[in-house]
């Protein structure tokens, strides 16, 4: 039988959908019975959630330009190979 | 829009690529910077990231035409960068050794009766939506200290799997983790991230 502990062990495989079937449906039927796992299992979702909004900063313009001009520069010492020159 | 998730998107500007075609170069560069910037950010300071995120694209001139596409752009050039800061990371700083058989944080673990039934269960929701959560500044701080504070492994595995939605293989691949370490450092982050947020909605504080 699952109890919490073995929930809150694989909870994230859960979430991410990495559970077979079975475990899946084993989990599933323990969701429906266990106020306090279905909270759980909420918050870590949440928890989750919170990472893909909280996002890296964008790097700024200047920074592309600075790439940019270093590339350029490369591939002018390279050549154009089997294409013609812009 | 992500162009970098459609792999057929990619072909064409792969192949301008190899061509040296400098308009190429110049989409790649604002397409795909913001992520190895993320990468490299993972393991250097601001400025030390930002040279080796401009060293990599000048090797990636010669590198793409070795490139055979097996993995998406977007993961090669990630593994790129995360290859180049972890050798200039290898000679100053020694990687802490994680223990993968235990996949609950102590303080959650502790949580549980002997019997395996919770003994503390959570007491809050946490609200619906993660983009109410993030108005709240003093939370976004609050995260941004506890994502500096975990292990390395943890941190970089969290923010490409969840920040930048790669896929399990390819994490393993970019991260050189097996694929059952890899759920337990997720796990074990997203716990930490839980308890923090936890912690932040009963008390008000970090
Ligand atoms: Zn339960």
């Amino acid at each position: 039988m699952l109890m919490c502990r073995d929930l809150a062990e694989i909870a994230s495989d859960y979430i991410d959908g990495e559970l077979n079937r079975r475990q899946s449906l084993t989990v599933k039927m323990h969701l429906m019975m266990c106020k306090d796992c279905r909270t759980f299992i909420g918050n870590l979702r949440a928890s989750s959630n919170l990472l893909s909004v909280h996002s890296a900063s964008r790097p700024d313009e200047q920074f592309l330009r600075q790439i940019d001009e270093r590339v350029a520069e490369a591939l002018n010492n390279r050549g154009t190979k089997g294409s013609e020159p812009d | 829009m992500d162009t970098a998730a459609r792999p057929e998107a990619d072909t064409s500007l792969i192949d301008d690529l190899k061509r040296g075609d400098p308009g190429a170069y110049r989409q790649a560069v604002r397409e795909y910077s913001p992520g190895m910037l993320a990468v490299a950010r993972f393991y250097l300071d601001h400025s030390s990231a930002e040279e080796v995120v401009q060293d990599c694209w000048v090797t990636v001139i010669d590198a793409i035409q070795k490139f055979e596409g097996r993995s998406g752009l977007k993961t090669w050039l990630h593994r790129i960068v995360a290859n180049r800061c972890k050798n200039k990371l290898r000679s100053s700083k020694r990687e802490v050794a994680m223990d993968f058989s235990e996949s609950l944080e102590p303080e959650l673990a502790n949580r549980f009766n002997a019997t395996g039934r919770w003994d503390l269960p959570p007491k809050l929701q946490f609200h619906d939506s993660a983009d109410t959560l993030m108005e709240n500044g003093a939370l976004s701080d609050c995260l941004d200290k506890h994502l500096s504070a975990l292990p390395e492994t943890q941190r970089s595995a969290l923010m490409l799997y969840e920040a930048h939605q790669h896929k399990s293989d390819d994490v393993c691949n970019i991260l050189d983790v097996s694929a059952s370490n890899l759920r337990v450092l997720l796990h074990r982050a997203r716990q930490k991230i839980f308890l923090m947020v936890e912690t932040f909605q009963e008390t008000g504080e970090c």
